[in-house]
């Protein structure tokens, strides 16, 4: 670094404690204006809604709109994911977040062998069109904006959300929402793949044109350094991956031929908020910057729209304990500040129970009211970047800024996000750093309160438990079979063949999955058509 | 027991692409001297079993974070009994609720672990259950 | 567990001779396709070494007629799927493929981890096929120790092709040859400078080389390198192994790559070779055997460890050579195997 520190007189430290972030970062005892550059204060830092956006990217930020209370929500059949939807919308929650369970996530139906024990156990069950005219049974899908968390099939997912929109007669143009669609993030994390990358970066180009042109006020794609942070990143490699990825993105709809303004102001981003609060807050910051002068530096982006960083945050599931689980409450809390503080979007609170079961509806209003108390009893949305300017928080979100680019080097040399993947890179990056964080909890170099420190040992468990009934997926089993016996399959063939022979082409692929799902195709045979063109991505495990 | 390794097999049943667990675990118990084969996720219980047959595994270490425990622990626990493994150390974990976890143990399922519980602590749960059970020719 | 089945642990001291109508209970399974028996009599010949000869001596019978394929290569090359396809390819062929994969075990703490099967999962319950994986343990970074035997129990289950696949850097590429019927080298576009780096003899040493994912950029420079690199050997030896290209997704070479094993395999077998390499390391085997069981004897019959220690005491401080020592200690040893009666 060419400026200065600040020189510690008399470092004194109570013994054995530790003076690292979350992620291992060395802090000093304390920051003054030699931790800093002058840019940091100067050409870094404009006023809020100015680029590069350090500080937000509007100019009255939580004054003008409050972030959007997103809580991911999704259990069981769609009938009881609807009522949780409306259970919430009657709390005052502002927009809907779609779980989809694994079987879902995977691109099968629920009738697939490897599909038991898994139906509607951590999200809604969801095999057509049918279950999502169940799902969003009399919610008014113009006024409310709906996020649906699903990546590897997200494209034919968002065809029956749109057969569906149809079906009710609400124009496509209305429809607000974001789908998450970001594959690179499950090579690199969550692991819910179907095809090879070749393949699945076509689909979400096509996915970009498509709404580009019909469904203008839909986010394609939710880049995610979520998972990457829950499978073990460091604050700097979940910002440096994730914005990767959205190069990647960038890079991939340009060589389809779009440019750039018409489709990159829909991009947008979903970071964690983990336990180390400053940390989190500079990450978020430095996030904006770096998008807003790649965006518009290196790839020419016009539209200021283009420029910004727009993102959902959620608190990180990775810090919630099975034990003393009301004590998650209030790192939740503080991990939702850091949301608020770093700019973000909307923001979805975990509630206490996560680290037992899925959360029951008491850990689910309390969580909402986590977010509603900073809201509107704290004061911290009244003023924009309330901490821009202070020297620790400028200096921690410069540092974190240099390790994104310097990761940024270090990928490109290696051909690319796709080729780095390819490689294991990120992915053992990863698994290193879960590692040595888990070590440093083994060894108590880091505290957690109630688990390795302060533990109750005479425990018990106090609060309610959510018990998914077993009968869901009889249930569910049920009902795809008998679409299958009752619908047109004349069409469904004809459909689906169509889709087939488009995938051996160049065609965009969206349109023939819109058809597909209109004839009640399910998921899973949309799958297995596209699996005949495309093949199966196979695991490739990093160590 | 001598000095031969102990070892485990460690595979992810299902649908459930939450490897950061399994991984650290594995890691940790390769640093403990085992020797640890890695199946990788989407394993069905029937491929998790044979692969301890012919890996002759002392231990069958699962990972579930998917809500489907149930199915699968017992799965695996059945499959054990039938191929003649049932002297083997099925082990795991994930979001297992207490309640699952003591219907499990009565089905000759072992401790489950959870968020939060230290590695380590599995590694001396697997070595001390394995200083309680020795099969016999264990060398 | 079945009444009818022989309990898994009636292997017990078998190598000592103790309980011997347990250990025949577990030979019994083993005999009658148990894969618990075969996988457990694999683990007594990895933890010990002392049960070998005893086992070895029960298997004779059924061993020498199968054929060893070790499969080497840089790592992440995709030996394993690799390995994976042509054990499916021979059991089409109507084979039963043992397939042994050896990874390093921790020279620190013992432990090791071992992903081979990762990759390896599409053959599981196939009863044509039994995999096993191994830790190198104290093979140095090589092959097993017991690889070989491991490989001598898989063939006396009834496998008739075995797979030993390594991670081919140091040692283990050395050891594979010595193994091994035939070796497969396999190689990849992006690791063209590791040509340059191989062990020398590996490549000489090569049956068959794969260039694997052949369908990434930079396949052709492999080839053309490798075929640059016999071009000269030929003229030497008078041997170039052919070269095969295999994509990435395996939907290209895998065919060839099989019916090229099988060739190979016939024409070890009609040309006396495979019976000849057999031999080299039985030869190998007995010396080593010799040199391991005067030493044992040596050490029953005098205070070795202290005389030894002793004599480098005292070459340490005044000099001269350990040599003169040794052949004067092997002067004293008398061998009690008279010569005539093997004759």
């Amino acid at each position: 670094m060419a400026q200065g520190t600040t020189p510690i007189e008399s470092p004194e430290t109570e013994p054995g404690r530790d003076f690292t972030t979350v992620s291992g970062r060395e802090v000093k005892p304390v920051y003054s204006e030699a931790d800093i550059a002058p840019d940091d204060l100067g050409a870094n830092l404009p006023l809020p809604g100015e680029y590069p956006y350090t500080r937000g990217i509007h100019p009255s930020m939580y004054r003008g709109k409050l972030w959007t209370m997103r809580q991911f929500a999704g259990m069981g059949t769609a009938e009881q994911t609807n009522e949780r939807f409306r259970f919430l919308l009657s709390r005052g929650q502002t927009g809907l977040s779609t779980a989809f369970d694994n079987p879902t996530l995977y691109g099968w139906d629920s009738d697939h062998p490897l599909s038991e024990g898994e139906v509607g156990k951590t999200g809604v069950a969801m095999d057509s069109l049918q279950d999502m005219e169940r799902l969003f049974d009399s919610i008014p899908l113009d006024q409310v904006s709906t996020s649906m968390t699903i990546n590897a099939p997200a494209a034919w997912i968002f065809t029956m959300f749109l057969a569906n929109a149809e079906r009710r007669g609400i124009p496509f143009e209305k429809l607000r929402g974001t789908l998450q669609n970001d594959i690179l993030k499950e090579y690199i994390a969550q692991k819910e793949w179907i095809f090879p990358p070749a393949p699945h970066m076509r689909i979400i180009t096509d996915l970009f044109s498509f709404c580009a042109e019909h469904v203008p006020q839909w986010n394609t794609i939710s880049i995610s350094g979520y998972h990457i942070r829950e499978a073990g990143a460091t604050a700097a490699q979940e910002l440096a991956f994730t914005l990767q990825d959205g190069f990647t993105y960038v890079e991939h709809a340009l060589a389809a031929g779009m440019s750039i303004d018409d489709f990159a102001p829909r991009l947008s981003f979903f970071f964690n908020s983990h336990l180390d609060f400053f940390e989190e807050i500079a990450k978020l910051r430095a996030a904006r910057r770096i998008w807003a002068r790649h965006m518009k530096e290196r790839y020419g982006a016009k539209n200021p729209r283009s420029w910004l960083c727009r993102f959902h945050v959620q608190t990180a599931g990775c810090s919630l304990t099975a034990q003393q689980p009301e004590v998650n409450i209030v790192r939740t809390a503080l991990e939702a500040l850091a949301g608020v503080l770093g700019g973000c979007q909307s923001l979805h609170t975990n509630s206490m129970d996560e680290a037992l079961a899925l959360p029951s509806d008491k850990a689910v209003e309390i969580a909402l009211r986590t977010q509603q108390v900073i809201a509107f009893e704290s004061g911290a949305a009244n003023v924009a970047d309330p901490l821009g300017g202070s020297y620790f928080i400028e200096r921690l979100t410069r540092d974190l800024e240099d390790e994104a680019e310097a990761y940024f080097a270090q990928i490109e040399a290696m051909g690319g996000m796709i080729q780095a993947i390819e490689k294991g890179f990120p992915q053992q990056e990863l698994t290193r750093a879960a590692y040595e964080y888990q070590r440093a909890l083994s060894d108590k170099r880091k505290i957690i309160v109630g688990v390795n420190e302060f533990v109750n040992e005479n425990e018990e468990l106090l609060i309610p438990i959510l018990e998914i009934d077993e009968s869901v997926e009889r249930d569910q089993i049920a009902a795809v079979k008998k679409l299958r016996e009752t619908r047109d399959n004349i069409a469904v063939s004809r459909e689906l063949d169509a889709l087939e022979r488009a995938a051996r082409t160049h065609a965009n692929l969206v349109p023939h999955m819109l058809d597909c799902s209109r004839a009640y195709a399910t998921e899973g045979e949309i799958t297995q058509t596209l699996i005949k063109v495309f093949g199966e991505f196979r695991e490739q495990s990093f160590f | 027991m001598s000095g031969s390794p102990i070892k485990v097999v460690v595979g992810k049943p299902g649908l459930d692409g939450h490897d950061r667990g399994a991984k650290v675990v594995a890691r940790t118990l390769v640093e403990a001297g085992m020797e640890v084969v890695y199946l990788g996720l989407r394993q069905t219980p029937e491929s998790i079993v044979a692969a301890a047959l012919e890996e002759d595994a002392d231990v069958i270490g699962l990972s579930v974070l998917s809500g489907a425990h149930m199915t699968h622990f017992k799965r695996v626990r059945a499959l054990m009994e039938e191929k003649g493994l049932g002297d083997r150390l099925l082990t795991g974990g994930g979001i297992i609720p207490t309640k699952d976890q003591e219907t499990l143990a009565a089905l000759g399922v072992g401790k489950l672990f959870g968020p939060g519980d230290d590695p380590d602590a599995i590694v001396d749960y697997i070595r001390e259950w394995i200083r309680e059970h020795p099969r016999e020719d264990a060398v | 567990m079945g009444t009818d089945n022989v309990r898994i642990d009636d292997l017990s001291n078998l190598s000592a001779g103790v309980s011997p109508a347990l250990a025949e209970g577990l030979w019994t399974s083993f005999w009658d396709g148990d894969r618990r028996a075969c996988a457990r009599l694999i683990t007594k010949v990895e933890n010990e070494p002392n049960s070998i000869p005893g086992i070895r001596e029960r298997l004779a019978d059924r061993l020498g007629h199968a054929i060893r394929i070790g499969v080497t290569g840089p790592p992440g090359v995709g030996k394993s799927t690799l390995c994976s396809a042509i054990a499916l390819g021979l059991a089409d062929r109507q084979h039963r493929v043992g397939v042994i994969a050896v990874d390093p075990s921790s020279p620190f703490t013992g432990g090791a981890f071992m992903g081979d099967r990762v990759r390896m999962d599409k053959f599981v319950g196939d009863d044509r096929i039994f995999m096993r994986s191994l830790a190198s343990r104290e093979g140095r970074g090589g092959l097993s120790p017991s690889t070989p035997y491991v490989a001598d129990v898989i063939e006396a289950f009834g496998m008739d092709r075995i797979l030993i696949e390594t991670v081919g850097v140091g040692q283990a590429e050395l050891d594979v040859m010595n193994t091994a019927d035939l070796v497969v080298l396999v190689l990849q576009p992006i690791t063209g400078d590791a040509i340059q780096s191989m062990k020398a003899g590996i490549i000489e040493a090569a049956d068959l080389i794969v260039v694997n994912k052949s369908d990434l950029p930079g396949a052709d420079t492999v080839l053309q390198s490798l075929r640059f690199v016999y071009s000269l050997g030929s003229a030497k030896s008078g041997k170039a192994p052919p070269l095969l290209a295999v994509s990435a997704q395996q939907t290209e070479g895998i065919e060839e790559l099989v019916d090229t094993l099988e060739q190979l395999s016939t024409s070890i077998i009609q040309s006396g070779r495979h019976q000849e390499l057999r031999q080299q390391r039985l030869v190998e085997e007995i010396k080593s055997g010799i040199v391991d069981e005067l030493w044992q004897r040596y050490l029953r019959q005098s205070d070795a460890e202290r005389v030894i220690e002793n004599a480098a005491k005292h070459l340490a401080a005044s000099g001269g050579s350990a040599y003169k020592f040794v052949r004067e200690m092997c002067s004293n040893i008398q061998l009690t195997v008279d010569p005539k009666a093997n004759a």
